[in-house]
């Protein structure tokens, strides 16, 4: 199981966040910026031959002596998508330090807490060359144990080309939603275009981007040939203090870009490390960066 | 700069292996890790100040090459040229006498000596040979022709100064000896100027000298004699000023560590105090003088003469054995030998008609008068009268004793012969061992000698046949001989000793064999059957006893060593001395020495090896700590 009873009732009390609404087909338990047929009020506009008389606001109507479309928002689904990166880099970190396992907990996560909501919610694995691998898109609450067990078959494999693999994914036709892209984001191609890709696509992206502790501080020392376990490439490096001293500030600097071109994208951008426990990433992190509420 | 070994550079092509050995050693470990996305641009990062980097990177294998280059260096013995004092070949002559032990430079005369000696051991020209003397009164040479620095160095921290005089004769004479056969030879002089002004030899080649030591103020104890005056003894003691301004110092004087007075002097420069005691107890005894600063005055440069030691030994009585043709005895002369002191006479009891028989037990004395027995006992002989024997010829009797010679000698010494007349004498020719001391116109009458360590006197006729008995000179003559023959003192040095010099023991009859304790403890023994003994391990300041053992008995006596006399105390250093004609003043660096750079260069080689072991050792430990810090942090 990827989490217990406790956790899966403190998941359902919660809602993700998009901060554009975006029309569903399904009425579901979240507004829309559409105005509709809901009993929630939302605005008024001038009568135009041709509009329905039974939102007239006959009140207004009766106190102006002039004829008022009552608007209402219209509450819809959300189309949640969660994008994994299952390349081979992802398969790193001990024991619960993994981060193919901390990313399957999160997708899990964000599933309960979509599903519970009504959205609709799709799984999309992510691996260049290798297919696409999807479960959903899912509805209700009955969907989340199909979906546990979904990611549990999963493994990664293979390198990242996260744009190849996010092409590839919108070849299908999909509800433009909330899409999370959980990955190391470790691909030479950077993650950039993918980005442009899906928002494009109108998606609302949130990356959440893990590393493992081992890969913020790295522990090596010496003489060392550092082989890449995706592409095989090898590195030879001599390990120092001051080389170490160089790689974290390499690392803050990576970071701090991509958080940097998220910002000017409209994107949002989450770091995380698999020491951190999920549920608390989910529970506060995630509540914090107003992703869910 | 010179290289004296330059081919041994060629060691440096070992640089090769080590960087061979280097890059093999840099086989990289191969580890996987998640992705090198970063670590390339790392390393990207890293080509801005990829210098510094590639150092530090490589700072073992260039700590490995420095030392290499200084331990090639070293092999190579660079040498730089420093004006020395004497170049070539040189005999060295470092003064040992006890004046080179003043402390008025520090840490003493004879140290600073040593490191001028060891500045030329350094300056010594590549090949060139040494000759490390020491002068003693025994100069001791310490190494000869020697060109193996370390040889020298050894030899020369081994030299000890000692506490007697210099004999500056015969270290010169075994410096001319050092150097026949070298064509240059200096000869350098350490010195405080301490040789006698003359009569020193001319040595060949170039002689320099190095004066030692700055000041000459010294407060010594230049005399201590003891005398007997009737049955009591007298003390005398003499405190010289040597320096240039008037010293105060307390004298204290002990007899047999106990102390007998102590008294504040004052010095005028240049001059002697003097201090006596009179009435002093007749009894053996060590008496000893001391001086120490008075208060406010500053401590003595010169110690080894602050204290000076005397013995009182009274005189021992030696037996006598007196063995006369006549058996009714000489009268006369056991009369003499009665009322002489020191002496115990017995006479040798005999059956009239018999030949004498002598006893069994040894006597310090025998006195023969017209007798000699076939086999002559050991010890000295007194022979009056004397019948044909082996030891001289004797043909017949003389008459005509007239016109007397009295030889100059001690033993003669108040002998006045004018009013003696002798009737008849024997007629004897003085064997080669004797000195004939009083000759008559017929021949010898008195003479004396030593024949193989044995003394013997003769007086050629009967007492009975002449008035000597009857004249004072009588009495005189026999005093002088019979302390000759028979002193009661086992040695003389009646008022002590140099250092150095040596002395002459004669064992008494009873005892085998004497145990002497120096000073600082060191135990001699001498065993001897002729008699007598010399003794010259006489180096050490102070008293030295010994101890005669006997079969059934043994007695002990001493003998005190001083500083009087040797001229050791003026301390004052020369700035010239001469030898032959010449005249030597202080020797300034003119010539040009090496001074090898090795030992700098092995130091540093070391330094460095310790260092690259530093860094090597700490790269490990931090190894170490980042994989404990990594597991605590993934925990």
């Amino acid at each position: 199981m990827l989490f217990d009873e406790s956790t899966l009732r403190k998941l359902n009390q919660l809602t993700l966040v998009a901060s554009q609404l975006r029309s569903g087909v399904l009425k579901g338990e979240r507004r829309s910026t559409k105005r509709g047929s809901s009993i929630e009020f939302a605005d008024y506009r001038n009568y135009i031959p041709g509009d329905d008389l039974r939102r007239l606001d006959w009140n207004v109507y009766a106190r102006l002596d002039q004829p008022f479309i009552k608007l209402l928002e219209e509450e819809e689904d959300l189309a949640v998508h969660a994008l994994i990166d299952a390349s081979q880099s992802m398969q790193w970190g001990e024991a619960e330090n993994d981060k193919w396992r901390y990313v399957l907990q999160l997708t899990a996560a964000l599933g309960a807490i979509a599903l519970a909501a009504g959205d609709h919610f799709t799984v999309g694995i992510l691996k260049r060359g290798g297919g696409l691998s999807q479960y959903g898109p899912a509805r209700g609450q009955a969907h989340l144990t199909r979906l546990l067990h979904f990611l549990e078959q999963q493994q990664p494999h293979g390198v990242t080309d996260l744009d190849q693999s996010a092409r590839e994914y919108l070849l299908q036709p999909r509800r433009a939603g909330l899409a999370f892209l959980l990955s190391d984001l470790f691909d030479p191609n950077g993650f950039e275009s993918a980005l442009s890709r899906l928002q494009g696509r109108g998606y609302e992206v949130v990356i959440l981007h893990v590393l493992s502790p081992d890969e913020i501080e790295p522990p090596l020392t010496g003489d060392l040939r550092l082989v890449d376990v995706e592409s095989g490439q090898a590195q030879e490096v001599s390990l120092d203090g001051g080389l170490r001293a160089l790689y974290r500030r390499r690392l803050q600097a990576w970071q701090k870009a991509i958080r940097t071109h998220c910002h000017k994208r409209g994107a949002r951008y989450l770091p995380l490390v698999t020491s951190t426990p999920w549920d608390k990433v989910v529970l506060y992190g995630m509540r914090q960066a107003g992703i869910v509420r | 700069m010179t290289l004296l070994n330059p081919l041994l550079l060629l060691f440096g092509l070992l640089a090769v292996p080590i960087l061979a050995l280097y890059m093999l050693k840099l086989r990289r470990r191969e580890v996987a890790v998640s992705s090198t996305l970063l670590w390339q641009q790392v390393l990207r990062d890293r080509q801005a100040n990829a210098p510094w980097q590639r150092l530090r990177r490589n700072l073992l294998l260039f700590l490995q090459l420095t030392i290499l280059a200084a331990l090639v260096l070293a092999l190579a013995r660079p040498a730089l040229r420093l004006p020395v004092v004497a170049s070539g070949s040189v005999v060295v002559l470092l003064d040992a006498s006890a004046s080179m032990n003043a402390t008025d430079v520090t840490p003493s005369r004879f140290e600073v000596g040593r490191a001028a000696a060891r500045r030329l051991i350094e300056g010594l020209a590549n090949g060139a040979q040494m000759t490390l003397i020491a002068v003693k009164a025994q100069p001791q040479i310490l190494v000869a022709r020697e060109d193996d620095r370390d040889e020298l160095r050894r030899a020369l921290a081994a030299a000890i100064p000692s506490e007697g005089a210099a004999n500056w004769e015969t270290a010169l004479a075994l410096a001319a000896a050092a150097a026949v056969g070298s064509e240059t030879v200096t000869t350098v002089i350490i010195s405080d100027g301490g040789l006698p002004s003359e009569g020193l030899p001319p040595i060949p080649g170039e002689i320099r000298y190095l004066p030692i030591g700055h000041s000459g103020e010294n407060l010594a104890v230049s005399a201590l004699a003891l005398r007997p005056s009737g049955n009591t003894v007298e003390l005398f003691v003499g405190v010289s000023n040597y320096g240039d301004s008037e010293r105060l110092a307390v004298l204290s004087l002990y007899r047999n560590g106990a102390l007998l007075t102590a008294q504040e002097m004052s010095v005028p420069a240049g001059k002697q105090a003097q201090l006596s005691l009179y009435d002093l107890p007749s009894d053996a005894a060590v008496f000893q003088a001391r001086l120490s600063p008075a208060a406010g005055e500053t401590a003595d440069v010169f110690p080894l003469d602050d204290a000076a030691f005397a013995v009182y030994q009274p005189p021992r009585k030696g037996r006598a054995l007196v063995v006369t043709a006549n058996p009714n005895g000489n009268f006369f002369l056991e009369q003499i030998l009665t009322v002489m002191p020191g002496i115990t006479p017995f006479r040798s009891l005999s059956q009239p008609g018999d030949a004498p028989k002598l006893p069994a037990e040894p006597f310090d004395l025998y006195v023969f008068d017209g007798y000699l027995p076939a086999e002559l006992p050991e010890g000295p002989l007194l022979i009056i009268n004397p019948p044909p024997t082996l030891l001289f010829s004797t043909s017949g009797v003389f008459s005509d004793t007239g016109k007397v010679e009295i030889a100059d000698d001690p033993l003669t010494a108040y002998v006045d012969w004018s009013n003696v007349h002798v009737l008849r004498a024997r007629q004897v020719q003085p064997p080669p061992w004797a000195k004939v001391l009083i000759r008559a116109e017929g021949g010898a009458l008195v003479f004396a000698g030593e024949d193989n360590r044995r003394r013997i006197a003769v007086v050629t006729f009967d007492l009975r046949d002449s008035d000597l008995p009857l004249h004072v000179t009588f009495p005189i003559l026999f005093a002088n001989l019979l302390d000759y023959l028979a002193t009661g003192q086992t040695f003389e040095a009646p008022d002590g000793l140099q250092p150095g010099s040596g002395l002459t023991i004669r064992l008494p009859a009873e005892a085998q064999k004497v145990v002497i304790t120096s000073p600082r403890g060191s135990v001699y023994i001498l065993e001897s059957g002729e008699g007598r003994l010399t003794f010259d391990q006489t180096d050490e300041l102070g008293v030295y006893a010994m101890n005669y053992l006997g079969r059934d008995s043994s007695f002990a006596d001493f003998f005190a060593v001083n500083l009087f006399g040797t001229g050791e105390s003026e301390i004052a250093p020369r700035q010239s001395i001469r030898l032959g004609r010449a005249t030597l003043t202080a020797a300034a660096p003119t010539e040009m020495g090496q001074c090898e750079l090795w030992p700098w260069l092995a130091a540093l080689a070391l330094a460095v090896a310790m260092m690259e072991w530093w860094v090597y050792h700490n790269r490990q430990a931090g190894k170490v700590r980042l994989m404990d810090k990594m597991a605590g942090s993934v925990r």
